[in-house]
């Protein structure tokens, strides 16, 4: 159903606009396309063991900037620089997941929590000033594009694959999967509940960082402000995609139609000249569709 | 009967006197900080930064609430923020652009916010579906339809008795701040004394007995998120007093302190137990970290650093807390 909605939006839209199929804004599409699917992923994760993480885009600025500074201000190589620019990714997932598994603590709140702590200490160390003067192969792979496919695009769906293939065919995977569509179950068939949860958390905090340096190379500099509006975007996608907020029901190929469709729908209000604020509105809009689509859905099922 | 309520009664006591441990302990850590604020910058305690104190932590306190009572169902608003802007910039436009003389022109602002939670409160009951998920959506709904409205102008020309009334005091507090307590109290009134407050709370401890027991758990559950509504725009209004203008940016920033104030207070997030004077208290030391940090000049980046770490110390320092009440209990028994 999503591939039809996008099929038909992609008609209308070359149809109205005759600057729509060019290379330079199909270009332009597929670039904004490359963080925003990265992001929903690191929130499917979470989702998908029925747990919630608001620490994505902070842990992303927070990456963006650690990456930055170490490029700029200590010269590090840039393979270096996104390297440990990961590795903080991970760890803080990481931390995020065992201090929610650990505590027992409703996930939300931790992370709300740890959210806070990242911006701060990104806040506190740049005092909001970003890093402008990146190595030059790094905005070089920014820009980089083969005709109307940016360099940019490589990275997430080289991730898209491997998580298709973690969830579909590694035993963490299926884990993972069995952990979100019924803990209980899972954990009395033997397998290793909060391990899988935090296993979900810090995965989930390697992909933020992959958002995070991919934003950062996409604009060129490393701003503070990198994650600050990835919140509702990151549950956006999924959610269209049909996760269920339970867990278990997550589709790495949903999810990825489901930011195609929102990308979409953005290039065409940016084509028609739409205020800018209306793509916010729409948002909001279209979660709550979905929802009530997932809901209709669920009913009939029921009474079938 | 008379069995079960008085095992209602004791398990009340019991509930009330660890709510009432925590809130001591919470108000012990915020005399700490004043002392060690007060000693290390003498302008903390000066009639200027108390009198700043009680406006800031006024609208803290309302934010707070507006958290707490849907916490209290279990549910969360995420929309806070953007409720209360939405009404602001409503109350702003009718006064300045409509010439609507402000009692009639903030009545209107808050009718609007219950609406906003009106509608978030028949979202979450009729499709069933997460409340986290529903005002997570409305707040960007509720936000882009203010800025479309508005175009993000900033309203200044607001009639002048808005801005005197955030810059009135009486000693060193602002009547922003009785406002607020006169909030609290009648929250304690509703979640004490009313079958409505208790059917909320009802509602939240756990659904299904509450509704095998005939409470009307959906009607609970909108009645929370319209008066979480209210109270959103009521705090936005008191925003307004204190700034003396309508700015599309203001709710921004709610979300944190809106969790803080509760939790700290000793808020489940499960749903089913609340404490008015533990948000008042929680939301006092959001209130006095933060002016602490800005009077020695820490600077305002660090502050989120030192909330979020306060709030990571708050659930662990609670989840101790009951773990060593359970064992207590346990020990007790056996």
């Amino acid at each position: 159903m999503l591939a039809v909605a996008i099929a038909i939006g992609f008609v209308i839209l070359s149809l109205l606009s005759p600057a729509f199929l060019t290379e330079y804004n199909l270009y332009v599409m597929l670039r904004s396309f490359c963080v925003v699917l990265v992001v929903a992923f690191a929130q499917m994760l979470t989702l998908a063991v029925g747990q919630l993480n608001l620490a994505i885009g902070a842990l992303g600025g927070l990456v963006a900037i650690a990456v930055g500074g170490m490029m700029e201000k200590l010269g590090f190589p840039i393979s270096a620089a996104v390297g440990l620019g990961l590795l903080i990714g991970l760890g803080g997932g990481l931390a995020n997941g065992l201090l929610t598994v650990r505590t027992g603590i409703n996930g939300f709140i931790i992370t709300l929590a740890t959210a806070s702590v990242f911006t701060g200490i990104n806040l506190g160390v740049t005092e909001s000033i970003p890093f402008y003067n990146l190595p030059g192969p790094f905005v070089a792979f920014g820009v980089g594009r083969f005709f109307a496919v940016p360099y940019l695009l490589i990275p997430p769906v080289l991730a898209a694959l491997l998580l298709a293939l973690f969830l579909a065919r590694t035993a963490p995977g299926r884990y993972l999967l069995a952990v979100g569509g019924n803990a209980h179950a899972a954990e009395l068939s033997g397998i290793p509940r909060d391990r899988i949860i935090v296993l979900a958390h810090a995965l989930s905090g390697l992909l933020a960082a992959i958002g995070a340096i991919l934003a950062e190379a996409q604009l060129g500099s490393a701003q503070p402000t990198i994650g600050a509006d990835w919140l509702v975007m990151s549950f956006a996608a999924p959610i269209i995609g049909g996760a269920a907020l339970t867990g278990g029901h997550i589709s790495v190929a949903a999810t990825a139609l489901a930011v195609v469709l929102v990308v979409l729908i953005q290039n065409g209000m940016v084509l028609a000249k739409v205020d800018p604020y209306w793509v916010q509105f729409l948002l909001g809009a279209l979660i709550l569709a979905a929802v009530g689509l997932n809901r209709l859905r669920a009913v009939r099922v029921e009474a079938a | 009967m008379s069995l079960a309520s008085d095992i209602e009664l004791r398990s009340g006591r019991r509930a009330w006197l660890s709510e009432q441990s925590g809130a001591i302990g919470l108000a012990g850590i915020v005399i700490i900080f004043w002392i060690v604020f007060a000693s290390w910058a003498p302008g903390f305690v000066s009639p200027f930064n108390l009198f700043a104190i009680s406006r800031t932590l006024a609208i803290d306190i309302v934010i707070g609430f507006s958290t707490m009572v849907v916490l209290a169902t279990g549910g969360m608003n995420l929309a806070i923020g953007a409720i209360g802007v939405c009404s602001v910039m409503l109350a702003g436009y009718l006064m300045q652009k409509l010439g609507v003389p402000y009692p009639l022109a903030l009545t209107v602002a808050l009718l609007l916010g219950a609406l906003l939670g009106w509608a978030n409160g028949v979202a979450i009951v009729r499709s069933g579906v997460n409340s986290f998920i529903i005002t997570l959506a409305s707040a960007s709904l509720y936000t882009g339809g203010m800025l479309i409205l508005s175009k993000a102008v900033i309203y200044n020309a607001l009639p002048p008795a808005i801005a005197a009334f955030g810059r009135m005091r009486f000693g060193f507090v602002s009547p922003l701040l009785i406002v607020a307590l006169a909030i609290g109290a009648a929250l304690v009134v509703l979640f004490r004394f009313t079958a409505l407050g208790r059917e909320i709370l009802a509602a939240g401890a756990n659904a299904r007995a509450a509704q095998l027991s005939g409470v009307p758990v959906s009607r609970a559950i909108i009645v929370a998120h319209t008066l979480s509504g209210l109270l959103a725009a009521a705090a936005g209004l008191m925003l307004l007093s204190r700034l003396g203008a309508a700015m599309p940016s203001i709710g921004e920033d709610w979300l944190l302190p809106s969790f803080l104030a509760p939790v700290l207070g000793g808020a489940l997030l499960s749903g089913g137990s609340i404490s008015v004077v533990g948000a008042m208290i929680g939301a006092l030391l959001v209130t006095t970290i933060r002016s602490g940090l800005l009077i020695m000049q820490v600077g305002n980046f660090w502050l989120l650093l030192f909330l979020g770490m306060m709030l990571l110390l708050a659930v662990l320092l609670d989840r101790y807390r009951t773990v060593y009440a359970e064992r207590r209990s346990l020990g007790r028994r056996a």
